[in-house]
Parts: structure tokens; C-alpha cells; sequence
């Protein structure tokens, strides 16, 4: 009952969001389309790293990749921009195969290290592709048409968010969960670690692709250091464990939350926005470590209580 | 009939040191193979070697006259080769009653299995393992002896046709023992086969059909229990050689 209501809640939120650009400004527009792009990079980056544990540091690159290959397709084969989605989603899936097979052998902060150095390997690998301008970057034809870009982002959005759900109750969802929490203990019940692992990145390279190339085209601007932007992937990062890792619409309002906080914090308090920002994000590492999803789930019976039984068992 | 697993020469090694070497036995369908040894005789690595956690370095294993030497460990679990861990290892931040439904939903013969079903075959095994009352609670939250309990309803929701046992009574009192023993049993009953390693040696005597004795990775004695237990190697192994 209790999750029937949560659920009617996220479908009346999606729905009202759908409506904002009727209603809202040109810049509120605009800045939706970029916090529903990162809540679904949050989202995508919540499969490997919340239900599989594996913490990516390389999903920025399936995100470079999708926008690449979208800007590729558009400018160099003349295709249409859903073509060009579609073949940054592909480049972005066989990519996560072919590097996760050897990387997701590693586990802990030995994963997190490899591919840390994956974004830095795109750029210097991009930087010297002509089909892919080199280092200057390329530009995408001009399409005026925030309502567009935003209804698609919120679209990409809520599909991301229905994988999810899909997930958390699947075969899948569970063996993926099983490796979170003991690898060696899932292969011997009979979960094959390796191939849902490499599912599990396959799934988030698809969605953050996505997320880049209707970036790419929203922008219509790219160059290799902003589209392999390894501090976006910190960005979904946070805002996934803000949010709640491993928990379904966890993530989606950790990345609307903390960027609404972000967003007015910079234009209230310009100048030391970035230092209130840390602030709050120190508050909620010490005082809600399991995020959002485990505070909605624990607060209501233990009330206050439930802060200082964080600050305790984390020794903090 | 033929063995439901044969064990032919195997050996691992571990930087130089033979933790087993040249072990070879059969575990027969429906039967209870007590695996026994001093401490660092190798009992665990040789579960091990059959789960497919450890490669051998020598040797061949035979699973419902199969080769299985070359297969990763989930696919030994698919074919029906369940274990427990002797240093449990549950998955903690899961309820108790999930914990077995990973179990239902993964071991043998389990393709077309839902989630739903899988629960409720994991509530099944909890009652069967006496965890029930504790179905909701998460799996860290356990005491020892439950532990113990949920790793075997674990292995059990998996529906193997050979359970490896290590080390499930270690620490429990004498009648949770008895429980325990109870329990294999019926487990037994139902045409599983068991290879359990044990330290509790009136609880191994009484529930092994036969038993086999490892000492420094080998083989030194295999047979009826009576008859093991009162073999001089065996009584050299477990308390020295007497004095003349």
C-alpha cells in the first residue's frame, strides 16, 4: 500500500514535471534539461555502482562516447540525430563489454582506479581522430528547441527509472545485488558473476550514452576534455549516494535535490557557493551515510535517534 | 550404481607447499561421506577444489559422470554441487528470508524460477532449518548459531545433489548439535548426497555412512567409521605417536 503511494506520488511528480515547460521560464527550462540529464546519469551509474557495488569511475566515458557518437553521426554522416543516438548508445554498449570483461575482474578500489584512467586514455585517443575534430572539438547544427531536449530528458529519465524498477525485482537485479554484497558467496549459489556484472555496465553505458548525445546536441558544442569529464562522474556519484544507493528513486531525487541546492547556492550566495555546497554534502555524508532512501525508511520509527545511530556506528 | 561424484587424483598446491596431494574418492548417491583431519590437513581446500572456488593443480573430478574440472563455480552450483562456508559468509545487508531466495533462485534447474516463487521456497527452507521467527530481519543482524543455520538453508534452497558441508556445528551446543544432525539426516532422506567436514567427532561418527582421514594434504585412512576412528595411523594423526 505504502509503495502503491510512492509510486502514485512519482507518477504525479513525472507528470508535473512534463508540464514545466508550459509554464516556466526559458532558464528554469534550461535548467531541467541539465539536472534531468545528471539525475539519469545518477540513475545509470546506480546500476553498477548501487545494485552491483562496483563504484564506476567510468561512466563519464559511455556518456563521451554517446555525445561523440551522436556528433559524429549527425555532422560527418549526415544521419538523423535519433540515428546518431542510437550509435553512441551502441558505441557506448560495446565499449562497457569489451573494457568490462577484463575490469570488472578487479574489485574495490582496484576497479575505481581502472577506470578512473579510462577518461584520461578517451582524450587521447579522441584529441588525435579527425573524424572526431581532434582536439577542437565539433560543432552540431543549431536546433532551437528546449521543450524538446527537455521532454526528451525527462523521457530518458523516467525509462531509466522503469529499468530500475524492472530490475530491483528481476533475476538480474537479485544476482547483481547478491555480488554487492558477497561475490565469492553468489558464484557458488550459482549467480555467473562475470556476465552480470558486464550486464549490469552494459546497462549503465546504454542510459549515460543516451544522456550524452541529447547533451551534445542540446549544447551543440563538444570537445574531448568536456565530454570525458571524469568530475561529472563524481557529480552522479554523489548524487546517487546522496540519494540512496541501490534503492530506485533514491538517486533521481538526490541529483534533483542536490542540484536545486547547488543551482541556489550559486546564484544567492555567488561567491562561496561551491564552499556552502561541500558543506552540505559533509552534513549528509556524516549524518545520513546510506542516504536518502534509508533515512524515508528508518527516520519515521527512530526519529532523531536515527542521526546519532549514524554518527555511532560509522565511528565518525 | 556409480558414483554420483569421483574424485580421482587430486592434488593443489600452494606456493610449493601440497595443501592436497593425490587424493582420490567416490561420494555415492544418498550417502554421507565424513571428511575429518587435524587442523591444515586440507579438508576445506579439497570442498573447495570441488566447488570450484580453488583450481587444482592435478587431477580430474567427475560429476554425474561428467567432467566438471573445467567449469566456473556457478556452473558446478547450476549442475547441483551446493556448499556452505566454514567462515560463513551470508549476504548481510539482505533479510534473512532474500539470503535463501538467492539460493532458490539461482541453483539447480532454476531458469524459469520468479522471484516470488523463490521466496516463498526460501520460507520453505527457513522453517525447515528452524530460522522462520527470523525471516525478516537482515542477515548480519545473526547470532552464530543461526548463521550457521541460514548458510545451510542457503546451500539447501539450491536443491543440490551434493552438499558440501564445512564446518556447520563448530561452536554450537550439544543439542543444537543434535538438531544439526537431524536436519542432515532428513536432508539425506530426501536423496541428497553429503560430503561434511567436522571437527565434533561423536556428531561425524554417527551421521557418516563412511569417513575419510586426511592428514598433510593426504589420504590415510577411508572406510566404516568404527573402523577408521580405531586405525593406529588415524590415532597417530589426531594425538601423536604413542611412546614405547
Amino acid at each position: 500500500m505504502k509503495r502503491l503511494a510512492a509510486w502514485g506520488a512519482a507518477a504525479v511528480a513525472a507528470m508535473a514535471l512534463a508540464l514545466v515547460p508550459c509554464i516556466g521560464s526559458p532558464t528554469l527550462v534550461q535548467f531541467g534539461i541539465s539536472t534531468l540529464l545528471l539525475a539519469t546519469l545518477a540513475q545509470a551509474w546506480n546500476i553498477i555502482g548501487g545494485f552491483a557495488g562496483y563504484a564506476s569511475f567510468g561512466n563519464s566515458v559511455f556518456y563521451g562516447l554517446g555525445s561523440y557518437g551522436t556528433a559524429i553521426a549527425m555532422l560527418r554522416m549526415g544521419w538523423p540525430f535519433g540515428v546518431g543516438l542510437a550509435l553512441g548508445a551502441a558505441l557506448a554498449v560495446v565499449f562497457a563489454v569489451a573494457i568490462g570483461m577484463p575490469v570488472l575482474r578487479l574489485r574495490g578500489h582496484y576497479f575505481a582506479i581502472a577506470t578512473l584512467a579510462l577518461a584520461e586514455v578517451m582524450i587521447a585517443i579522441v584529441s588525435n581522430l579527425d573524424i572526431a575534430g581532434r582536439n577542437i572539438g565539433l560543432v552540431l547544427p543549431l536546433l532551437r528547441g528546449d521543450t524538446m531536449f527537455y521532454e526528451l530528458s525527462l523521457g530518458l529519465l523516467v525509462l531509466t527509472t522503469l529499468t530500475v524498477l524492472w530490475l530491483s525485482g528481476s533475476r538480474l537485479g537479485f544476482g547483481l545485488i547478491a555480488i554487492r554484497e558477497s561475490e565469492d558467496a553468489a558464484a557458488v549459489v550459482g549467480v555467473n558473476t562475470t556476465a552480470y556484472k558486464v550486464c549490469a555496465f552494459a546497462l549503465a553505458a546504454f542510459f549515460s550514452a543516451l544522456a550524452g548525445g541529447i547533451h551534445a546536441y542540446w549544447i551543440t558544442f563538444i570537445d574531448p576534455a568536456s565530454a570525458f569529464d571524469i568530475s561529472l562522474n563524481v557529480k552522479m556519484i554523489i548524487m546517487a549516494v546522496f540519494g540512496g544507493p541501490g534503492s530506485i528513486l533514491g538517486p533521481v531525487i538526490g541529483a534533483l535535490l542536490l542540484a536545486s541546492i547547488s543551482e541556489l547556492l550559486a546564484t544567492e550566495v555567488s561567491t562561496a557557493a561551491s564552499l556552502f555546497f561541500g558543506f552540505i554534502i559533509v552534513i549528509a555524508v556524516v549524518f545520513m551515510p546510506r542516504g536518502l532512501a534509508d533515512v524515508a525508511r528508518r527516520l519515521p520509527q527512530l526519529r532523531w535517534r536515527y542521526f546519532g545511530d549514524n554518527v555511532r556506528t560509522h565511528r565518525l | 550404481m556409480t558414483p554420483l561424484l569421483e574424485v580421482h587424483h587430486l592434488t593443489k598446491f600452494f606456493e610449493g607447499l601440497a595443501a592436497v596431494s593425490d587424493i582420490s574418492f567416490d561420494v555415492g548417491t544418498g550417502e554421507i561421506l565424513g571428511l575429518i583431519g587435524p587442523n591444515g590437513a586440507g579438508k576445506t581446500t579439497v570442498v573447495s577444489l570441488i566447488s570450484g572456488t580453488l583450481m587444482p593443480n592435478d587431477g580430474e573430478l567427475m560429476f554425474r559422470q561428467r567432467p566438471i574440472g573445467g567449469l566456473s563455480p556457478f556452473q558446478r552450483a547450476r549442475l547441483g554441487i551446493g556448499r556452505t562456508f566454514q567462515i560463513m559468509r551470508p549476504f548481510p545487508g539482505l533479510s534473512v528470508l532474500d539470503n535463501v531466495a538467492v539460493g532458490a533462485l539461482f541453483g539447480a534447474g532454476s531458469e524459469r524460477r520468479g522471484l516470488a516463487r523463490a521466496r516463498g521456497e526460501a520460507a520453505h527452507w527457513l522453517q525447515f532449518v528452524g530460522l522462520e521467527h527470523r525471516a525478516q530481519q537482515r542477515a548480519d543482524e545473526l547470532g552464530g548459531p543461526d548463521r550457521k543455520r541460514l548458510e545451510l538453508a542457503k546451500a539447501l534452497a539450491m536443491r543440490p545433489r551434493l552438499l558440501l558441508l564445512d564446518e556447520v556445528m563448530a561452536g554450537l551446543t550439544n543439542a543444537e548439535v543434535n538438531d544439526v544432525v537431524a536436519l542432515i539426516r532428513r536432508v539425506r532422506d530426501s536423496g541428497v548426497s553429503i560430503l561434511v567436514i567436522e571437527h565434533v567427532m561423536h556428531a561425524i561418527k554417527s551421521l557418516s555412512d563412511r569417513l575419510l582421514v586426511l592428514h598433510h594434504g593426504q589420504k590415510i585412512a577411508e572406510g566404516a567409521p568404527d573402523h577408521v576412528l580405531s586405525d593406529p595411523r588415524v590415532v597417530e594423526a589426531y594425538l601423536g605417536r604413542r611412546r614405547t
